[in-house]
């Protein structure tokens, strides 16, 4: 009955938002959304999970850090349908004492790519299972199951939502040309990296997307023969070295990079 | 090349990690010794069960991590399974005063009572210096020490990172396992593994 109320009160007046019912979790509200209104046969749609969280409380990225669950998606979806991975937005880090842990709070929109098949037609009834941890001091796990009926078009038409969709895009990390090499020297690991413009290092930060090669903790930064060197406390569950490391560098009025980092065979 | 500010860059680096040392327990090295006092006022300490394997769980009465493990009776059960056998189980909170997650003694005892725990001791750790010396950061976080005082296994309660009861048949239990590779002389086979939980809340 609630649900139902909901989606009748957060219909706008001009169209059907393609969105679901939101579900009001504790300290975080769910909603799946469409960037278009309708679906085009053969094509890469775009859904999205948007989530709101109440001021201070907080949901995970795919490495949620030192403690915490990264959010996880179900698709339950029409035959010859396929839904891909989280898009990742660029998480922001949070430091709990001497903890730090990655996500996102605010209004984040986690986007996903739906494979339409080529035969698609009439709508697609599109159910998502989404299970969460949201965190301020104390954390509640959450879970939710959300649909969103999408007719399917010969052209699709921008929604309501499309706009929230932009800027998931331009929350991503982009792929650097850098050339990054990573060595272990002692308890610690080194990224060197050159052709990346961080300055002084005021305001670096980097995070890695596997939580058992460097640990969490913020890297150091310093310079050395002309590339930039982040130096990460090796993590605690490191048991072998990795072929390569990815990560993401953040510097202050920057768009986030996506680095790959090759461990160096040399010592 | 000038070393100056490689030295520099040494010096810097050198003092950050002490500050990122929430890890002084490895693997095969000796675990460090702790004296804490437990829910009832009794002290113990690390070094006075040598001879014993001893369990460390750390412990948060309301993260819905450990009240996954403690409502389905599975901690309980390793509790009482390992003790019967003649180790020694120790569930450790390093909660600060003020902060979520932190109990007195007659919480502890309440929480131990409500699902029927029977670990050798609930241990108070508020100033969180036996948490910081095994760089605990979740709960639950586990570590088996051997009878000689080495760390033989540090890491998550089991294999599926979750809230769900329902992942419990399904995931692997590292503490029984190598509690019973420790019996039976064999290495142990999980010796590390990611830790998940609600992040331990130490003081400033």
């Amino acid at each position: 009955m609630r649900t139902l109320l909901a989606s009748v009160l957060l219909a706008p007046a001009s169209a059907l938002a393609a969105a679901s019912a939101p579900f009001a979790g504790d300290h975080v509200a769910l909603s799946l959304v469409s960037e278009n209104s309708a679906l085009v046969p053969g094509q890469t749609a775009w859904l999205g999970l948007r989530l709101q969280h109440d001021p201070h409380w907080h949901t995970y990225w795919i490495n949620p850090g030192d403690s915490g669950l990264p959010t996880k998606l179900a698709w339950h979806l029409p035959d010859g349908f396929s839904a891909g991975e989280i898009a990742w937005p660029t998480p922001r880090r949070f430091d709990v004492g001497e903890l730090y842990t990655f996500g996102y709070d605010g209004d984040v929109l986690l986007p996903v790519p739906l494979a339409v098949p080529a035969a698609a037609s009439g709508a697609a009834h599109l159910v998502l299972d989404a299970k969460w941890l949201v965190c301020q001091e104390e954390c509640i796990p959450g879970k939710a199951t959300l649909t969103l009926e999408l007719p399917i078009a010969a052209a699709a038409k921008r929604d309501a939502d499309a706009a929230r969709f932009a800027q998931a895009r331009a929350a991503q990390p982009q792929t650097g040309k850098w050339k990054a090499a990573a060595r272990i020297v002692g308890d610690r690991i080194e990224v060197s990296l050159r052709g990346a413009d961080l300055g002084s290092g005021a305001g670096v930060d980097a995070f890695a997307q596997d939580g058992k090669v460097v640990a969490n903790a913020p890297p150091r930064f310093s310079r050395r023969d002309g590339a930039a060197v982040l130096t990460f406390a090796k993590s605690d569950y490191f048991t072998s070295i990795p072929r390569a490391l990815e990560l993401i560098v953040l510097k202050p009025g920057a768009a986030a990079m996506r680095v790959r980092a090759l461990f160096d065979a040399t010592p | 090349m000038s070393l100056r500010p490689l030295v520099l860059a040494a010096a810097c680096a050198l003092s950050a990690f002490s500050s990122l040392a929430l890890a002084a327990a490895s693997v095969g090295a000796a675990a460090p010794d702790f004296s804490l006092t437990d829910s009832n006022g009794k002290a113990h300490t690390l070094a006075e069960y040598k001879g014993k394997t001893v369990v460390l769980e750390w412990n948060n009465p309301e993260c819905p991590f450990v009240k996954k493990h403690y409502s389905s009776g599975n901690i309980p059960k390793q509790q009482a399974d390992a003790t019967a056998a003649g180790a020694v189980w120790l569930t450790i909170n390093s909660g600060a005063d003020g902060k979520q997650g932190h109990v007195d003694g007659a919480g502890a005892n309440a929480f131990l009572a409500q699902y029927n725990a029977k670990p050798t001791a609930y241990l108070l750790d508020p100033d969180g210096k036996a948490g910081r010396a095994y760089g605990a950061k979740t709960t639950p976080h586990l570590y088996v020490i051997d009878g000689g005082g080495v760390l033989r296994y540090m890491g998550g309660i089991d294999s599926i990172a979750s809230t769900d009861k329902d992942d419990l048949p399904k995931a692997t239990q590292y503490v029984p396992q190598a509690l019973a590779e420790l019996k039976a002389g064999k290495p142990v086979s999980v010796a590390t593994s990611q830790p998940y939980g609600c992040g331990v809340k130490y003081g400033s």
